[in-house]
């Protein structure tokens, strides 16, 4: 044997040895003269460990539907069927029957069990099914798991021996670290190099290199107080949110796409990632943190400016076309993405797993998954408008409650001194009623060929052909100097179906859009005008005359079922326009819905009136306004408050500034839906969410109300003891469950969750998953010190928790290998040393930028495109990353600032691990390939900069030893040695500077924090 | 946790066939990356002997019809224009199902298996006795993001590896001068998803397909610089690289210990021998004019796909391991996805197809590949045999056909059965699960012992499920 293939052989046997050891298969072919006894043990009891266990044993804590399968006495009373077993008779026995599916509503388990398998239990029954277990096995207690115990804080051990250095201030993080080596046998390792440190720190807090002075002023004076200071300044710096929101980022899968099929973008995803990085920096406590991403607009309704908060629970997925087509499904499965979410981000926990029975592993019963669905049942993913300025937020209420009291024709808040001043203002401006010129048209076309005719007083009638949808083209000289507003007229007539005044078979109308451009004599190119307001004197339900101008061909006005009647609208100018002599007045009226649902009869005229008095005012408001005052019935006075209460209401609105947007979720919502388009989407109460058997949405059980895990007993696990239960009720209860000072997974998770990215490996290393089926933790006791430290002592501040860590000992020694230490704990669970991490994806670039000089920190803003994008097939775009132009605005962004295509990955950021974030990333993956080789050698991002970081160095100094000197310190925070500098002088020598920018950015040292 | 165990994981999370060289280096073997050649630092997991070792997936996009291709429905020519179908429209349809509708392609039976194919088909016809049909092929849903999703990785959801990753991840590579899994999707667009059909999920990233562009100027990503960056090309580059040799030995030897260097150091060297092996590979001047107008080159319907054919054989011939082919981009038109009218919108699909696929069958064959090959036709479900308007067919993931051809598969065999309309799968009912189970099984490796753990989960590519589908193998 080779020794390679040795070495195969012994790397297979390596990887295979615990994967067989684990699947405890049984080979189903023993003796006939077995004994009984022996059979059940060696075939039978396997058997149902394997496939039973999980949901009917002692020690599994689970007995489904009352049925235990670990001792005798549990099949023979059995569960709630009864019985699971009658000896002697496979055929009655329901363990039987549901072992082999026989019955549609009892097939367990899910994944059927072999035919031998099938055979050998039916063998057992048959022969009586001896089973001598006769004791009643001991329970477990689900909760006696570490992090589902109560969160007490444990004494610190004993201080570090006097004389070592430190000892007067001893960070309790190196006694907990310290106390597990000393019982090992092993010793911390000697402090990192000041270099190391410095680059250390760095990465880990800004994720930006230090600068030349930065470094040189540290390394002059690498004392404790310095890095201190150092560390106060990285914390207080706003790189700190930029980097830091990463993470969070990754641990709740944030994107700016849909993903799935239509995986159409969304500009508006940024403000949540913008809140992030502030909320990171201005360090809001914890428990904050999380009521605001869940439900910051019942916790602080006045902080309009905190609602992309909200972009938490829109951060995930939305499958566009099974919301279309599969309702039911869709409910379901992004709910399941909203509260997998929640409940991996803050509580580390994998509630999903309990979506078809109960979790197999963890206390958490089909029950609460369902309940966590109901917490969501309300909400919707999409675009939600804002006030980002909460003055704006306040005035905005008032109006909208005037506008809610004219509605409601409510006549005492109608009758306050806040509304009158409003109202009066309006109401006597629309007493003077524009007084409108008709326009005698002078061409008049019908594009699809119908004839219009002039009749008398300038109306104008279609007969003819009536085609299926049509656009009237109509141009006038205009007998005024100014125009504010135009005017439409549409009449009956009775050679129109049902009179009139549409062509459509029941006389209706259906008007798409209106525009209207201006000639002058002396320019050939129109001018378009722009309409700011549209009113009639009546609107269909559901085709209001605003759809005559809301850009979008597919809505429309229309006029049913008032047929046979004369109706108008009126249509303002953004601006008054001038008319020059000779100038031309061309409106175009499109009718494009279909159904010959077109204009028969019309006339248009213009007004030079103020804007304020152009409008089309109801017929009844009309009849009202003709009677004198005092004529005037209380009724009618109220109806006249209540139209200009309306009026005035929608006039102030339209002063205050525009309402920002962020893709969050809401009960009413607006989905990007591809290609510009946007489709509304809304839940008026919350949907009622059912217990569905297996998962399975055409088998749905028992409503279940809106609760969290019924294991954890610091708050009732159901909310349905609260008198509200409305949509955000909902949210903000959860938000309580979760926020609770008492909850003890909450603050496990976020201290075991930021010890993870300054070590690269959490104390419990599936920092999103506390359950039996993650890690167990190298220091339990630690995370519970730091865990009550942090809620009590540091009152949910992140800075402080930093500061602590970055701060001791452990976090400050070196990466180096030491074989002996390595022998008793190679993967370093106890902290011997400190971890090495590779640059991730976006400290790459940023580090690239940076080091080229190039890298603008600004904060905040619409995401930055990487791609040149093109229309796709469908909603989904083409994009083309090496298309791009690295000399862009903004192309030199920090990365958080990155537009993230979930389904269209960057190909440098991919080659860099940056993750895929259909799911939930808690942590990254480590690849090393020759495509990511290729990448960094050859992407056009790492050459633009290779040259950039040329440019800048030879910009800073003409002598080449120290270019390459300045390179060195940026990129690995050390001198070059002198071997090392002659080889790179040659290389320079031969290629150019910008050759060894490029080799540097490629290098180990480079990738590799120490 | 031992430590051995630990540093496997580690290994085995930097992928690829480096994980060999890590664990010589964990051996304290100075072994050099030059003399561990390719064949060994592949086939890292064998549960028992493979009977395949590359693979071609042929996928039609946006869900191929069934009753009109190789499911023979006589009953539906006598229930045409009869509404029998469900009343309320289901989860999934695009509208409410209209009339029963008959195929309106002569079928007729084919080779020594009688196979039944409809006349779209007709090269293909002529090789049905080397294929295996899974007649009853059914999934959980009538949509197409999470249909591909399925087919592809086993999950509903996005962001689980697909089965190339899962190969790439368990088998590692063939060689080191080409991906281990590429992609080459249609010319015109991408499937549904996008690039989200073909990633790593939680998999480390190297595992994901390579998605190549088979008509772009360099065939693999970044594979060398821009003519305009003269500082990373040629001697310069040479040279670079020789430099990024000695600084990052130097590094390793100051800070010993790390396999993740070493992975590192290799990728440079495997990158090298790609960017000297991948051009001739993609260079498809070098077939003879027979073989290209074999595979349909020249001619405008078959162009495209014929090309992609072509260049899924020179890559499965030179190592790559898994070369997925899609036919379609996703969208409204161009292809499979046939809700107007079945008779204007499928004839051109399938005639783009159909030669290539027949001249990649042969040319295997002839090149004795398919000893070691498996091809893989199949999409994402199936159609009504109900109207969608008057001439169309909506979404139906009821019941659907695949088949499988080559090393280790039965020929001219069919498994499964659907209803007499073609509505559902009846009888040995076949999910992606066994489907991928029984891929995994001709690769050497048991589908139930293939898993990582995830945020609390041990995920497999076959979920809980999966099953090998005996039947159609040799």
């Amino acid at each position: 044997m080779s020794r390679n293939s040795l070495l195969l052989s012994m790397f297979r046997s390596l990887w295979l040895c615990p994967l067989l050891a684990a699947s405890g298969v049984s080979s189903g072919q023993e003796s006939p003269q077995e004994t009984d006894k022996a059979f059940f043990h060696r075939q039978v009891e396997p058997l149902l460990k394997k496939h039973c266990f999980a949901c009917h044993s002692h020690n599994a804590g689970q007995m489904e539907s009352g049925l235990a399968l670990d001792w005798r006495s549990g099949w023979e009373t059995g569960g709630s069927r009864g019985p699971a077993i009658l000896p002697g008779n496979p055929g009655a026995s329901l363990l039987i029957r549901a072992v082999e599916h026989s019955d549609a509503d009892m097939k367990m388990p899910d994944e059927k069990l072999s035919a031998d398998e099938i055979q050998t239990l039916k063998d057992w029954v048959q022969r009586g099914a001896f089973d001598d277990r006769q004791v009643r096995p001991e329970a477990t207690d689900p909760m006696d798991w570490w992090s589902l115990r109560p969160l007490i804080a444990p004494p610190i051990p004993g201080l570090p021996p006097a004389g070592s250095p430190n000892s007067h201030d001893a960070n309790p993080i190196d006694a907990f670290i310290e106390a597990k080596l000393q019982a090992s046998g092993l010793a911390r390792s000697a402090w990192a190099s000041p270099e190391e440190r410095i680059r250390r720190v760095y990465f880990d807090l800004v994720g930006i290199p230090p600068t030349l002075d930065q470094t040189r002023a540290f390394l002059q004076s690498p004392t404790e107080s310095a890095y201190g200071q150092m560390v106060d300044k990285l914390l207080d710096s706003p790189g700190y949110g930029q980097r830091w929101a990463r993470h969070w980022l990754d641990t709740v899968h944030f994107a700016d796409s849909h993903g799935y099929e239509h995986d159409v973008g969304r500009d508006h995803a940024w403000p949540y990632r913008d809140y992030v990085i502030q909320a990171f920096n201005t360090d809001v406590p914890w428990d904050r943190f999380i009521r605001q991403q869940l439900a910051v607009d019942v916790f602080e309704p006045d902080a309009t400016d905190l609602i992309p908060a909200l972009g938490f629970l829109g951060a995930g997925t939305f499958d566009l076309s099974t919301y279309s087509t599969g309702p039911v499904t869709f409910d379901y499965l992004d709910r399941d993405d909203m509260l997998n979410q929640t409940m991996a981000a803050f509580v580390s926990t994998t509630a999903n797993c309990a979506r078809c029975h109960a979790h197999k592993f963890d206390p958490i019963p089909q029950e609460d998954y369902y309940a966590l669905q109901a917490v969501f049942a309300g909400v919707l993913k999409g675009n939600i408008r804002y006030d980002s300025d909460a003055a704006y937020a306040a005035q905005r209420r008032a109006i909208l409650a005037l506008k809610q009291a004219a509605l409601d024709r409510d006549a005492k808040v109608l009758a306050s001194p806040y509304a009158r001043l409003r109202i009066e203002p309006v109401a006597k401006s629309q007493a003077m009623a524009a007084t409108w010129k008709n326009l005698d048209l002078q061409s008049f076309v019908s594009l699809q060929g119908a004839t219009l005719t002039e009749g008398i007083d300038q109306a104008y009638l279609a007969s003819g052909t009536s085609p299926d949808t049509d656009t009237y083209v109509l141009s006038a000289q205009v007998p005024l100097q100014r125009v504010t507003a135009i005017r439409l007229d549409v009449l009956p007539d009775e050679s129109l179906p049902m009179h009139g005044p549409g062509r459509c078979q029941n006389g209706n109308l259906h008007l798409s859009e209106v525009s209207v451009h201006v000639f002058h004599p002396d320019q050939p190119a129109g001018k378009s005008v722009q309409i700011v307001r549209s009113s009639a004197d009546f609107n269909q339900a559901g085709w209001g005359i605003e759809r005559a101008i809301d850009g979008d061909p597919k809505t429309a006005w229309g006029i049913h079922p008032e047929v046979a009647k004369a109706h108008h609208a009126v249509f303002v100018f953004q601006e008054p326009i001038a008319l020059a002599d000779g100038s031309t007045l061309t409106v175009t009226l499109k009718q494009l819905h279909g159904g010959s649902h077109l204009i028969g009869a019309f006339r248009i005229s213009v007004t030079d009136a103020d804007s304020g008095q152009a409008i089309a005012l109801p017929q009844a408001i009309e009849r009202i306004l003709s009677l004198a005052e005092s004529d005037r019935t209380d009724d009618e006075k109220l109806s006249l408050a209540a139209y200009f209460g309306n009026l005035a209401a929608d006039a102030e609105l339209a002063k205050l500034p525009v309402q920002a947007t962020v893709y969050a979720i809401g009960t009413s919502v607006s989905i990007p839906s591809g290609n510009g388009n946007h489709q509304p989407g809304s839940i008026a109460t919350p949907k009622k969410v059912h217990l569905l058997d297996r998962g399975d949405i055409s088998k749905p059980r028992s409503e279940i109300s809106p609760g969290s895990l019924s294991a954890l007993g610091h708050m009732p696990s159901r909310f349905d003891d609260r008198s509200d239960l409305s949509e955000s009720a909902r949210r903000a209860a959860l938000a309580d469950w979760i926020a609770h000072p008492e909850n003890v997974l909450t603050w496990r998770s976020v201290v075991n969750r930021t010890w993870h990215y300054h070590f690269g490996q959490g104390l419990c290393d599936t920092p999103s998953d506390f359950g039996r089926m993650g890690g167990e933790p190298s220091h339990p006791e630690l995370i519970d010190w730091l865990a009550v430290w942090f809620r009590d002592r540091a009152q949910g501040s992140l800075k402080q928790l930093h500061r602590l860590i970055v701060t001791s000992q452990v976090y400050q020694q070196s990466a180096q290998e030491r074989p002996e230490a390595s022998q008793l704990d190679a993967t370093n669970r106890l902290l011997w040393r400190q971890n090495r991490l590779r640059l991730d994806a976006d400290a790459f670039r940023d580090y690239v930028l940076a080091i080229s000089g190039r890298l603008d920190t600004g904060h905040g803003g619409p995401a930055v495109q990487h791609f040149t994008q093109q229309p796709g097939p469908q909603s989904t775009p083409k994009l083309d990353y090496s298309a791009y132009d690295w000399s862009a605005a903004n192309s030199n962004r920090r990365s958080i600032y990155r537009y993230v295509w979930r389904g269209i990955p960057d190909p440098l950021m991919a080659s860099l691990d940056f993750p895929d974030l259909g799911l939930l990333a808690p942590s990254r993956t480590f690849s090393a390939s020759p495509l990511q080789s290729l990448a960094l050698l050859n992407n056009p991002f790492v050459l633009v900069h290779s040259q950039a970081t040329a440019e800048r160095l030879a910009r800073e100094s003409p002598n080449l030893d120290i270019q390459i000197e300045t390179l060195l310190q940026l990129a690995y925070q050390r001198m070059p040695e002198a071997p090392e500098l002659e080889q790179m002088k040659l290389y320079v020598g031969k290629h150019g500077l910008a050759a060894l920018c490029r080799i540097v950015f490629n290098s180990n040292e480079f990738l590799f924090i120490p | 946790m031992d430590s051995l165990s630990n540093r496997r994981k580690l290994l085995l999370q930097s992928g690829g066939g480096f994980a060999t060289l890590a664990l010589a280096s964990m051996l304290q073997e100075q072994a050099h990356s030059k003399s561990m050649g390719a064949a060994q630092a592949s086939n890292r997991i064998e549960h028992h002997v493979p009977k395949v070792k590359r693979i071609v997936q042929l996928f039609m996009t946006g869900g191929a019809s069934p009753m009109d291709l190789f499911d023979y429905k006589p009953e539906l020519e006598r229930l045409d224009g009869q509404m029998l179908g469900p009343k309320e429209k289901p989860e999934g349809f695009t509208a409410p199902a209209g009339a029963l509708m008959k195929s309106p392609y002569k079928f007729a039976q084919h080779g020594q298996s009688g196979r039944w194919v409809s006349e779209l088909f007709p090269e293909q016809a002529k090789l049905v006795d080397q294929m295996a049909f899974l007649m009853a092929m059914t999934t959980k849903t009538n949509v197409h993001g999470p249909g591909t999703y399925m087919m592809n990785s086993g999950f509903l959801l996005p962001g689980f590896p697909c089965m190339g990753a899962w190969i790439s991840y368990a088998l590692g590579n063939l060689t080191d001068n080409l991906p281990t899994f590429v992609v080459l999707p249609d010319a015109r667009g991408l499937p549904y998803n996008q690039q989200a059909c073909f990633s790593s999920g939680f998999l480390p990233t190297v595992h994901e397909g390579v998605v190549l562009q088979a008509n772009a100027k360099v065939p693999i990503p970044d594979l060398v610089a821009e003519a305009k960056y003269p500082f990373a090309l040629s001697q310069a580059d040479l040279d670079g690289q020789g430099l990024l040799r000695m600084l990052n030995e130097q590094h390793r030897f100051k800070h010993p210990g790390d396999t993740r260097f070493e992975a590192r150091i290799s990728g440079y060297e495997l990158a090298a021998k790609m960017q000297l092996s991948a051009p001739e590979a993609f260079d498809l001047a070098q077939e003879t004019a027979q073989t290209q107008s074999d595979y349909g080159l020249g001619q405008p319907s078959t162009d495209d796909f014929g090309k992609r054919c072509l260049l899924a054989r020179r890559l499965v011939e030179r190592g790559v391991r898994f070369v997925q082919v899609w036919s379609g981009p996703q969208g409204a038109t161009n292809n499979w996805d046939n809700h107007g009218n079945i008779q204007t919108e499928l004839p051109p699909m399938a005639q783009s197809v159909d030669r290539p696929i027949a001249a990649l069958l042969k040319d295997l064959k002839a090149r004795g590949l398919d000893s070691d090959t498996l091809v893989i036709w199949t999409t994402e479900f199936g159609r009504t045999p109900f109207a969608q308007g008057s001439l169309g067919r909506d979404h139906n993931g009821g019941s659907f056909v695949t088949w499988l051809w080559g090393a280790g598969v039965k020929p001219g065999v069919a498994y499964g059965k659907s209803d007499d309309w073609g509505y559902q799968a009846v009888e040995n009912k076949t999910w992606c699960y066994d489907l991928h189970a029984t891929v995994l099984h001709l690769l050497g490796i048991d589908h139930l012992r293939l898993s990582v753990r995830q945020n609390g989960i041990d995920r497999r590519l076959t979920d809980v499920h999966g099953h090998v589908i005996d039947p159609i193998l040799a």
